[in-house]
């Protein structure tokens, strides 16, 4: 009964990383499919948006591993990685450009999404703010950017299964569990008082992109009846 | 007496097939305004299920994304009317003009969802109307992903 363990992954992040899970793929899906579904496409959109916030704010306050400093992609950090003198827990420096890439380009597809237009019915809930025109190049660009996400994605797959099968080593299971074997420091931080900041500023982020505070539109013209023609 | 029947004949066939000549420039600026009046109707239609009904107002709006849909808006494709501007630069790609089968069944897709549309209208179930809003919509961007060019 010694076999050696570690805390490496805090339950919000995993959480965080299952529900980013579902939630990117519901999100291709209703929006490969259409139809009705892009209505919900747009209410799995909102959640991402609260998804993302907190993993940015989790990322200063959250547990060590989960913090961006500890796995910051430096130059440094990613020769020696290739050089196979890389040694540290938790994400390493290939991995961590994963991560940032998968972060960003998430963050530029929601931003993206929430002034985007359809052309048949549906608009991003903050479509009002911008012109039609700059609606349409986003939209453009939530085209380009889905196509560049779900590549991003195969790769972290792919990249998982090389790890797992030619390096042995099982990332996923500490990200279900959250405990690594082996050697290492469990890890720290990341109490009651940073959650609840993180998920009150995820809360927010969901608010503002939610566009529920954009005035009502003007009430119509006081016409009494619509004309008949 | 024979050369006058073909003469008829052939007044006949030219007759119905008659499509008045259009400028590329007006075909486009007529397909734009056609596309961008059946937006308002699908909006009309959306607000309605999702808000009020107003079965009449329902009707109207399928009604004319109905009639759109059946004026033969194929004929404002004139070939190389890939290129131009209308009320705005075209958005069509290329690939509608050498790609006839795709286009003819996205078209067919789109006509046979608006004209079932303008039935299920009729009827003022919400529900149903709802449904058949998303089954509609799903033909707009069959076309729109395979022939309308991203910004």
């Amino acid at each position: 009964m010694n076999s050696k363990k570690f805390h490496l992954w805090d339950l919000p992040t995993r959480l965080f990383h299952w529900l980013l899970v579902l939630c990117v793929l519901a999100a291709v899906v209703s929006g490969q499919l259409g139809g009705n579904l892009i209505d919900w496409h747009g209410r799995v959109g909102l959640v991402i948006v609260g998804l993302l916030a907190f993993r940015l704010v989790w990322g200063v306050v959250g547990s060590s591993y989960a913090r961006f400093r500890q796995f910051l992609p430096t130059p440094t950090r990613v020769r020696a990685y290739l050089r196979g003198d890389w040694q540290g827990e938790g994400h390493n420096p290939l991995g961590a450009l994963a991560v940032f890439g998968l972060l960003g380009l998430l963050t530029a597809q929601v931003v993206s999404g929430l002034f985007s237009n359809d052309d048949i019915a549906f608009v991003g809930p903050l479509f009002e703010l911008v012109s039609k025109n700059l609606s349409n190049r986003l939209t453009g660009i939530h085209h380009l950017l889905s196509n560049l996400l779900i590549g991003l994605v195969v790769l972290h797959i792919v990249a998982i299964a090389f790890y797992g099968h030619v390096k042995k080593q099982k990332l996923v299971k500490p990200m279900i569990t959250g405990w690594q074997e082996g050697e290492g420091e469990s890890a720290t931080g990341g109490g009651v008082l940073p959650l609840i900041v993180a998920l009150a500023v995820a809360a927010g982020a969901v608010y503002g992109a939610s566009g529920a505070w954009l005035p009502e539109p003007p009430p119509p013209p006081p016409a009494a009846e619509t004309p008949s023609w | 007496m024979k050369s006058k029947l073909l003469l008829a004949l052939l007044t006949v066939t030219l007759a119905g097939t008659a499509i008045a000549q259009v400028k590329t420039e007006d075909a486009i600026k007529y397909r734009q305004s056609g596309y961008g009046f059946m937006a308002w109707n699908m909006a009309r239609i959306k607000a309605n299920v999702e808000g009020q009904y107003n079965k009449e107002e329902v009707i109207k709006a399928a009604n004319a994304i109905q009639a759109i849909a059946n004026s033969g808006m194929g004929a404002l494709y004139p070939q190389g009317s890939d290129k131009g501007t209308g009320w705005e630069a075209t958005r069509v790609k290329p690939e509608f003009f050498t790609n006839k089968e795709g286009v003819t069944k996205v078209a067919m897709a789109f006509n046979k969802e608006a004209n079932e549309m303008a039935k299920v209208a009729a009827t003022g179930d919400a529900a149903a109307v709802g449904a058949q809003l998303g089954k509609l919509g799903g033909t707009c961007k069959g076309c729109h992903d395979d022939f309308k060019a991203k910004k």
